[in-house]
Parts: structure tokens; sequence; C-alpha cells
């Protein structure tokens, strides 16, 4: 099945690539959390107070879409980070630009690993997901500078030839 | 100096774009455009020597600019920075014209790999 390249270690990879490269500077800093809760059946975004999602959506072979989860406050302090601006207040359009081009870079790489042709669509931030019928096949409950942040992916191949 | 044209939707991804230049070692020019459409509207005021250009914008995107400068008589040095560096995007960049692909996340280094050739 070929949903398989899209595991726990190709994002955890794309997703600190792109933190090291567009956030810290170094690696490292982006690890797995370890809570004391393993369960599968949280959801995305389980147990983070006052959620923050930017999301990306692909349409194609594929429809699905990858978002990244964290708290407001955590949010504010990557895009700081992210802008180099120091302890500068975040306005609302810094945190949609900022935060949406994080998910906007994981989402492509993660589309990168998706067989076919298809389409990425505009990145978006919002402190709720709109429903989708793509089931979550991923959810990776990641800890950035200590606090919690997910990184989830939907998906769904399209039926072609049975193959599903 | 070369003046070059850095096209994003994303102001904080023009940014770290053209911060990634200099830490390349370019002390370029700079002009910038949010999407297709304003990008378009700067290379016929004023074309500049090399066009830097997401892929994926609203207005126009990066493959539309392309292929409307293209169209228009524009043979301006042309790549892509984008966050989708599959073989495919990069086969269809190529077809259309455009010289290399960076994919984001992106280092100094890779600025200078695609660049350099083309300098040189």
């Amino acid at each position: 099945m070929t949903t398989a390249t899209v595991d726990f270690a190709s994002v955890f990879e794309i997703a600190q690539v792109v933190f090291a490269a567009m956030v810290d500077g170094d690696e490292g800093l982006l690890v797995p959390r370890d809570d004391g809760d393993d369960s599968d059946d949280d959801g995305a975004g389980a147990g983070i107070a006052d959620p923050v999602m930017s999301w990306v959506e692909v349409h194609g072979p594929y429809s699905g879409r990858t978002a990244v989860i964290t708290g407001a406050e955590t949010a504010h302090a990557l895009v700081r980070a992210l802008l180099g601006d120091g302890d500068a207040p975040v306005t609302d359009a810094d945190l949609v630009d900022a935060f949406g081009e994080i998910a906007n870079v994981v989402g492509g790489n993660v589309k990168a690993l998706l067989p076919g042709q298809g389409t990425l669509g505009l990145p978006k931030v919002a402190t709720s997901l709109p429903p989708t019928a793509d089931p979550l096949v991923l959810t990776l409950r990641l800890a950035w500078r200590g606090e919690p942040l997910d990184i989830a992916v939907w998906l769904t191949q399209e039926e072609e030839g049975g193959n599903r | 100096m070369i003046r070059v044209l850095v096209v994003d939707d994303s102001r904080v991804m023009r940014q770290i774009v053209v911060r990634t230049l200099r830490q390349a070692g370019y002390d370029w020019e700079v002009r910038e455009a949010g999407n297709g459409v304003e990008a378009m509207a700067a290379i016929q005021e004023d074309e500049p020597d090399v066009v830097l250009s997401d892929w994926n914008m609203p207005e126009m995107s990066g493959m539309d600019l392309l292929k409307t400068m293209r169209a228009n008589g524009f043979e301006t040095p042309f790549g892509f920075v984008t966050s989708e560096g599959s073989p495919r995007m990069r086969e269809q960049a190529e077809a259309a014209g455009a010289l290399f692909l960076i994919a984001k996340p992106f280092t100094p280094e890779a600025f200078r790999e695609v660049i350099e050739p083309v300098l040189a």
C-alpha cells in the first residue's frame, strides 16, 4: 500500500529538517513527546490547550491534509523564531503567514512522498479544523522547545483500478 | 549588481529567501512581489536579471507566471523556490523553461549549488 511511505519516520524527518532550516537553525529542538499517553485514539491535537492549527490540503490521486497543531503561545513563539523578531508582538497577519508557511512546507514535502500527480492547496490557519471525510492516518505527538506540537496527516487514495 | 525579483505570497518566506541569498553571498538588489500578477507587472515595468518564484500562489501561480513571461517575450532567467520538490515537479519546471527548482526548506548551500552554474 503506497500510503505506507507516509509513516512516522518519514514525516518526522521532514519536520525536523523544516524546523532546523526555517525556525531553529539547529536540529534537536523538535523531538517526540513523551507525556505518558501513548494512546492512538486521542486524535490530532488532543490535550493541547488553546490550540491553533495550520494546514494544507492535497487533491489528486490522493486527497487529504497535513496539519500542524500547537498551543497559541507556542505558535506565537514559533512565528517569532521564524521571523527572527525576538520578543516583538505577533500580529494575526504574521501568525497566518508564518505558521501557515510551516504547514505549507511540511505538507509540500509530505505530498512529495506520494505517488502520482496532485495539487497542493494554499495554507490555512484557524483555531479548529474543518471536518473532513479523509481518515486520519498519522499523528506525530512532538514537543518543540518542550511545548506540545502535533503533526497530523489525513489521506485517502482515490479509487483507481480497485487499488485503495 | 544583479537585480532579482522574489515572488511569494508569504511575506515571511520572501524574507527568508532574501536572507538566504545574503547568507549564500549574493548581495543582489532585491524587489518583491506577492503573486504572479504583481510579478508580471513588476517585470513589464522593469525587467530584472533573475526571477525566484514560489509555485503555489493565489491570483497567478509561479508556473502561470513563467508561461506568461515567455508568451510576452521575457526570457528572464527563472527559478522556482517551492515546497514541492518531487521529481515530477522538477520535470514540469524544466519543461516550462525554469533553470532550477529549489525545494523548501533550503540552505544557503542549496542556493549556491543551483545559482553558481547560472552565473557561470
